[in-house]
């Protein structure tokens, strides 16, 4: 039953965070601060475990190759802020906190916010089939999330930082607006309201997850077969959602590990083979800015939409 | 003839040895589990699932059931003391600490991510008033005649005082920087302030600080021995619990207990079972020694109660 990842998580804290919360007079932040400590933990063992399989099969098998790749260092850097930075932080302190003081709520209104393990008891010990369950229904709330981002002109402004980079690598995944972010929290935090999502418990194997996403924006040729991308979301498959002609409205392949929901919706193309990836109707700091200025690029682009069309209209077809 | 003597004697026997071991119960707050350990061997023997985030635990008046509060689970579990078998589960709001009044007439719930206190009534579990506060209400005392209840309020670094009889606020003071445990003890409370290294004596009547009693960095939760001898202080930052003389509150020693040392309870052999919240372990220590053994259990272990009359937890 050892815990490396929990306990390394317990060293940051004990050695690192509860000293300066100390000096600092923040004490109240403890448990916070352990919450913190344990995405951190968690997510650098993700960004260590993507890299060192992604990093291999691109240099195997490379889709593109560029002479100057600078624009993927900015992507480590969305990595980083958003698996071990500042983002989980904010994931705690908003999302959780807000989940535990909402579903209260309801509770003292005698309305008991549901869970899987209530509806179904006999999924309560069985970790294993009940992360299943959970994050086949948060896959297919992200499936429908990731869609609207592309149906609304002002979310599509947003989400198009995602879709900017021409360099698409294993890195590329978290490289979203802040605003978008902070939808997706708003979203999921909808959802883990109706099914009681519990983030804190199946830490490891969220960590399988998120290294799927990651594998899906690499930059190789590789293809899981007919029937495995009709399993899970390949390479092959999630760049097509990348490519040049479906930025904007008519992409497909919106799935983020499951393209079970595109085949059902009718969005899945499995055609596709290796396209070019980015988004040619954005301005260029999009692409190949730094970090700020792709996020300045982004708001500008979201403002921009309030301008010139009615909020709610559709993205642009490319 | 022998052989049916020795048989007779195993039958006599073998029911005390099954009843010998007790079992302890350690909550894991962020593995959504509590740990039953058998009390004989130190070692897990199985973990009871729960929905989400379980703090703390308290045994019923009568002593047939085990309270355990899941405050993200909204859900207050009644397990049987001595097996762990649930007994029910009913719908609470944010059941973050829990205590019955020492009359066992009433309950008081400190809800600590919605800012409340719940007063049940104990017998029935009805709500019979809440106290909307400001803010994270974390941990309760009560005064020996059950005619008052004392919370600290976390983040506000001050202490409450509420009036049993009359369900009416009596004051709210500050008392110190990020105040958790609090505890009555010779007609005074005393407040660990975990933004601190000190425990402050706090006089009821008023709430205003009396004096401050020095134990280490990050003082966090204090418990009176058994035989209301020895005062224990778990000291988070410093990582150390601390005992005190009870009566003059001079200290006595310093245990090193790394891991941030919460929740402590008192075994019959005299050692005190200490919860180490970043460690994954729960210690137990000989205070004669000062040395101390680990248990293994789930993350983040937090409330902890021994009932050293159970039988031995079967996995």
């Amino acid at each position: 039953m050892d815990d490396p990842l929990g306990l390394a998580a317990g060293w940051v804290q004990e050695t690192l965070l509860i000293p300066l919360l100390y000096q600092l007079g923040l004490m109240r932040w403890e448990d916070v601060a352990f919450g913190w400590s344990l995405f951190a933990v968690y997510g650098a063992c993700q960004v260590v475990i993507t890299f060192a399989v992604c990093l291999p099969l691109e240099r195997w098998r490379p889709v593109e190759r560029w002479a100057d790749s600078g624009a993927v260092w900015v992507d480590a850097i969305y990595t980083v802020i958003s698996r071990v930075g500042a983002l989980p932080l904010v994931t705690f302190v908003l999302f959780y906190r807000a989940q535990v003081a909402l579903n209260g709520m309801l509770a003292d209104e005698g309305w008991v916010p549901p869970t899987l393990e209530r509806l179904f008891p006999f999924l309560l010990g069985q970790q294993t089939l009940t992360f299943i369950l959970y994050a086949i229904i948060l896959d297919c709330a992200d499936y429908w999330r990731h869609w609207l981002a592309h149906q609304f002109r002002w979310w599509w402004a947003l989400h198009s930082l995602h879709h900017a980079q021409r360099q698409m690598t294993f890195w590329s995944d978290d490289r979203n607006h802040i605003l978008d972010d902070l939808i997706a929290f708003v979203w999921f935090g909808l959802i883990a309201l109706l099914i009681g999502v519990p983030p804190l418990q199946f830490p490891l194997l969220i960590l399988v997850l998120r290294f799927l996403e990651s594998l899906s924006h690499a930059n190789v040729r590789l293809s899981f077969g007919w029937l495995g991308e009709r399993l899970l979301i390949s390479p092959r498959f999630h760049r097509a959602h990348h490519g040049i002609r479906a930025a904007g409205q008519r992409s497909c392949n919106y799935g983020a590990v499951l393209p079970w929901w595109d085949m059902l919706m009718g969005t899945a193309d499995f055609t596709r083979d290796y396209v070019p990836t980015g988004d040619p109707s954005g301005e260029e700091a999009l692409a190949t800015g730094s970090y700020w200025q792709q996020q300045s690029a982004g708001l500008r682009r979201f403002l921009r939409t309030f301008k010139t069309s009615t909020p709610g209209s559709a993205a642009p077809s490319p | 003839m022998r052989r049916a003597l020795i048989l007779f004697l195993m039958v006599l026997v073998l029911p005390a040895t099954a009843h010998a071991g007790g079992a302890a119960f350690i909550i894991n707050s962020a593995g959504a589990s509590i740990s039953v350990v058998d009390m004989a061997t130190q070692q897990e023997v199985r973990r009871i699932p729960v929905l989400r985030e379980p703090h703390h635990l308290v045994l019923s008046p009568d002593g047939k059931s085990l309270l355990v509060g899941d405050t993200a689970g909204n859900e207050m579990l009644f397990l049987d003391p001595a097996t762990g078998a649930i007994q029910k589960r009913m719908p609470v709001a944010d059941p973050y600490q829990l205590g019955f009044s020492p009359n066992g007439k009433v309950l008081t719930v400190a809800g600590l991510a919605r800012n409340q206190i719940d007063v049940y009534d104990a017998a029935s579990m009805k709500l019979l008033k809440r106290f909307p506060v400001v803010s994270t209400p974390s941990h309760i005392a009560y005064s020996p005649d059950s005619g008052a209840v004392y919370v600290t309020l976390q983040d506000s670094d001050r202490l409450i005082g509420i009036d049993l009889h009359k369900m009416e606020v009596l004051w709210n003071q500050p008392v110190g920087k990020t105040p958790a445990g609090v505890l009555w003890l010779n007609g005074k409370l005393l407040v660990a302030d975990m933004g601190t290294d000190y425990v402050a004596q706090v006089e009821p009547a008023t709430g205003k600080v009396m004096a401050k009693i020095q134990t280490g960095k990050g003082a966090h939760n204090l418990f009176l021995s058994p035989d209301h001898k020895i005062l224990w202080v778990n000291n988070r930052a410093g990582g150390t619990t601390v005992s005190l003389d009870a009566t003059t509150l001079k200290p006595i020693r310093s245990y090193a207990i790394p891991g941030g040392p919460d929740d402590i309870d008192f075994a019959p052999d005299g050692k005190l079972w200490i919860t180490r919240r970043w460690a994954e372990k729960v210690a137990v220590l000989d205070p004669a020694t000062g040395t101390y053994q680990t248990i293994a259990v789930g993350r983040s272990p937090h409330g902890l109660f021994l009932n050293p009359k159970a039988p031995t937890p079967v996995p």
